[in-house]
């Protein structure tokens, strides 16, 4: 019979029970040892991204004419592509994450969360090209089309909602789906009146403009914006909802006054986060801004951002030469505004953590 | 009006939000499966009697309003005979029997009239050299016939090898570029993740909040970063040392000295050391207390515990680690194109030679290739096509191995349910 030594430590002599514990003590050792230095290389390697960046800018010479205000343009660009993908994905995904977490159906809700999770997996090089091959083209004529679909769309819902709210509000749950065609028919019926007009009305001065930007990047951002909301919104006790409808509120007045106000800080996080996100991508603003590095705040021309200026930019680049100096320092940039952004929201993520979590409130 | 309908109304904004949301998502896949899949499908040819009596023959590429743009026979070279047709100037329009396609091994399409042998002549007469890969006759098929050439054209895509250039030929090359790549990357990344994982799961002092934070930080900071350290670091720093102490006869020929497969999988590995940490260090947290206490009330050191039980455990959450840095480094195209991609690489990074795989070779990627086809393409209209195929063969990946994830984390769940009963 063969008994493994270390399993039947009772059938050993003396002797070999030591030798067993001092080569179990070893080999413990090693494992430890084994565990810090593959942690020590991981967070070496965290640490070297700032101070390589650092390191490789000194000794300090200064910028060669109009760098800084190179670097300027590009800032404001990535600036501006974040402001016009914002201000798609900040409604569209703590929307969507209200309707999560406040209204929708159980049943439903565990279709949502992996659909937006699918998005979220979709690589930004595909919305890069759909919104370059497919979208450009369209907005390029239609950009009042657009701006008619951000009146009528929200108008009907609204509306909608006030007139056969109260009667459907048994079934509300399930909004998503039963409005899904809806809302499809409806921008089907805008888009193809729209294409009945021969003249165009609005004409951008380039087809790769921040508006382009601002759908393809705010798409790309809606499932970042959407889990976290939606985080910091499943943190509140279901017991608040429900001694807020126990005292005669409806949901939406649960929402409004007890919900939104504890969430408020993990709903700020989403959009710090998502604004880092959107500040330092890269793929689609390099296939669909055009590219030019153009200051201002007319939504309707192009632009350049850091990102997409170092992917252009570094791969040709001499080493040491002015040029790469100059990226690097634009890179630092870029690091140093996600870090604080990053740094900002985990803050304020880790001190709703400590003040929502279930049962602080019990007392 | 009632009391509430206010609320009301709010309620229906949100929930349209949401179902914007699923519709944007649709309409992705939609036009992501639409533009992917119809260059394989074999279109039919028309034949257009033009006003001043002249006829051509060939396919709609696009339409607009009152023009439409057709490629006819290209004797020259690829995408150099497209003609764009007023609707005005076309006097009648058919889409005879009898003509036919050849599609040349160079890429270049030639349309006529007849039978096979007026096909051989036709490409015998165009170039007495080029190689007929296929002749078809799409307007005398029926669907059944189409939906063969259709998968025929497909595995063509996906199996074919001869990368001519970027625009034509199989999509095989950036596959395996794009497969070789995030093999090469998990196996860096996963000793070290997990090792991170076991000290942040073991510990919990100072240090360990430390390494926590960095980690939390790492997650955010932007791909495009990861390219630069990787091309400053290692391209530059290493890459050039390597060069200077073991290939120095070679130089100033760089071996690692310019981008190549290894720091490119080891800045992917960097960029994806967030996602393997946390998702091992919350599967090894899902394992009851019970089951570690127990191993350690019975003699086994901290270090046996977790090699022969916790860890074990934990393989689902391992793999799931796994899959999601793989969907994530499939995904990441900028830090590639800092290190090492590019659009047309003489020779794979694994083949039959010693030593088999190729650190320091250049590669192609599937993401790179849809980035250069949709915008560098001399060809813009098979450019667009090629880079819809290629996107679409990427998010298939991608999704199956997201899909993949999220299977395991369910039998991951079940795994421990039956642990704590």
């Amino acid at each position: 019979m063969s008994v493994r030594p270390d399993t039947y430590v009772a059938f050993l002599s003396a002797d070999d029970a030591l030798a067993l514990a001092t080569r179990r003590r070893r080999r413990e050792r090693a494992g430890q040892a084994v565990v810090a230095a593959g942690t020590t290389v991981v967070l070496g390697a965290l640490l070297v991204i700032p101070l390589f960046l650092i390191v490789s800018l000194l000794p300090w010479k200064p910028l060669p004419v109009g760098g800084w205000e190179r670097l300027g343009v590009l800032l404001a660009g990535s600036l501006k592509a974040a402001v016009c993908a914002l201000l798609v994905a900040v409604p569209l995904g703590i929307a969507t994450a209200v309707f999560n977490a406040h209204f929708c159906a159980p049943r439903l809700r565990g279709w949502i969360k992996p659909s937006l999770e699918i998005l979220e997996a979709i690589p930004t090089v595909v919305l890069g090209l759909i919104a370059v091959a497919t979208l450009a083209p369209w907005l390029k004529m239609n950009i009042a089309t657009l701006l008619a679909l951000l009146v009528i769309v929200p108008a009907l819902l609204l509306g909608a909602g006030m007139i056969f709210g109260h009667r459907l509000r048994r079934h509300q749950g399930w909004l998503p789906i039963g409005l899904l065609p809806i809302v499809l028919a409806v921008v089907a019926m805008v888009v193809v009146v729209a294409s009945q007009r021969s003249e165009v009305s609005i004409v951008p001065a380039s087809p790769w403009n921040s508006v382009l930007i601002g759908l393809a990047l705010g798409l790309a951002s809606v499932p970042l914006v959407f889990s976290i909301a939606e985080d910091a919104l499943m943190r509140i006790p279901a017991a608040h909802t429900q001694a807020a409808l126990a005292l005669g509120a409806t949901r939406w007045q649960a929402l409004t006054s007890i919900v939104l106000p504890a969430a408020a800080s993990g709903l700020v996080a989403a959009i710090v986060l998502g604004a880092s996100r959107c500040i330092g991508e890269t793929m689609i603003v390099l296939m669909a801004s055009g590219n030019t590095p153009l200051m201002g705040l007319d939504p309707l021309t192009g632009l350049r951002t850091i990102s997409a200026e170092l992917a252009l930019g570094l791969p040709e680049a001499e080493p040491s030469s002015d040029v790469y100096r100059m990226l690097l320092l634009a890179t630092l940039a870029l690091f140093a505004l996600t870090f604080v952004f990053n740094l900002l929201a985990e803050r304020v993520r880790a001190s709703l953590r400590r003040t929502s979590t279930p049962g602080t409130y019990a007392a | 009006m009632r009391h509430g309908s206010a609320g009301d109304a709010g309620t229906w904004l949100v929930g349209g939000a949401a179902s914007i949301c699923l519709a944007a998502m649709l309409m992705v896949l939609v036009v992501l499966l639409g533009a992917g899949l119809s260059p394989f499908w074999p279109a039919s040819l028309v034949e257009l009697q033009l006003r001043d009596g002249r006829s051509v023959i060939g396919e709609r590429v696009a339409a607009s309003d009152d023009t439409l743009i057709l490629r006819t026979s290209e004797r020259e070279h690829v995408g150099g005979a497209y003609v764009r047709i007023a609707d005005r100037d076309v006097a009648a329009q058919a889409q005879p029997a009898d003509a036919f396609v050849i599609a040349l091994a160079d890429g270049r399409r030639l349309f006529g009239r007849g039978d096979a042998s007026a096909a051989a002549a036709m490409a015998y007469e165009v170039s007495s050299t080029a190689i007929v890969e296929e002749t078809l006759w799409p307007n005398a098929i029926g669907t059944p016939a189409r939906i063969a050439v259709f998968f025929r054209h497909l595995g063509r895509f996906l199996g074919s090898s001869s990368a001519a250039s970027a625009s034509v030929g199989g999509a095989l090359p950036a596959l395996v570029g794009t497969v070789t790549l995030v093999l090469l990357m998990s196996l860096i990344v996963m000793p070290f993740g997990v090792a991170t994982a076991v000290y942040l799961h073991e510990r919990s002092d100072g240090a360990a909040r430390l390494v926590r934070s960095a980690i939390a930080n790492l997650a955010g900071v932007p791909s495009i970063v990861y390219g630069v350290l990787g091309l400053g670091l290692f391209v530059h720093g290493f890459g050039a040392g390597i060069d200077r102490a073991l290939y120095a006869d070679r130089l100033p020929v760089p071996t690692f000295g310019s981008g190549g497969l290894l720091w490119a999988a080891l800045t992917l590995a960097l960029l994806t050391l967030p996602v393997v940490v946390v998702s091992v260090e919350e599967g090894l947290a899902r394992i009851p207390a019970s089951l570690r206490a127990g191993s350690l009330a019975l003699g086994a050191t901290r270090g046996e515990t977790m090699w022969r039980l916790l860890l074990p455990a934990a393989r689902p959450a391992l793999l799931t680690g796994l899959i999601l840095a793989i969907a994530r480094a499939a995904g990441a195209v900028a830090p590639l194109m800092l290190v090492g991609v590019v659009k047309l690489a003489p020779a794979l990074p694994i083949d039959g030679e010693f030593p088999y795989l190729h650190p320091s070779r250049q590669f192609m990627h599937l993401g790179f290739a849809v980035y250069d086809a949709a915008l560098a393409s001399p060809d813009a209209m098979r450019g667009i096509s090629r880079a819809f195929a290629c996107a679409l063969l990427l998010v298939g990946v991608v999704i199956a191995l997201n899909l993949t994830a999220i299977v395991l984390r369910h039998r991951l769940r079940e795994r421990y349910r039956a642990l704590e009963s």
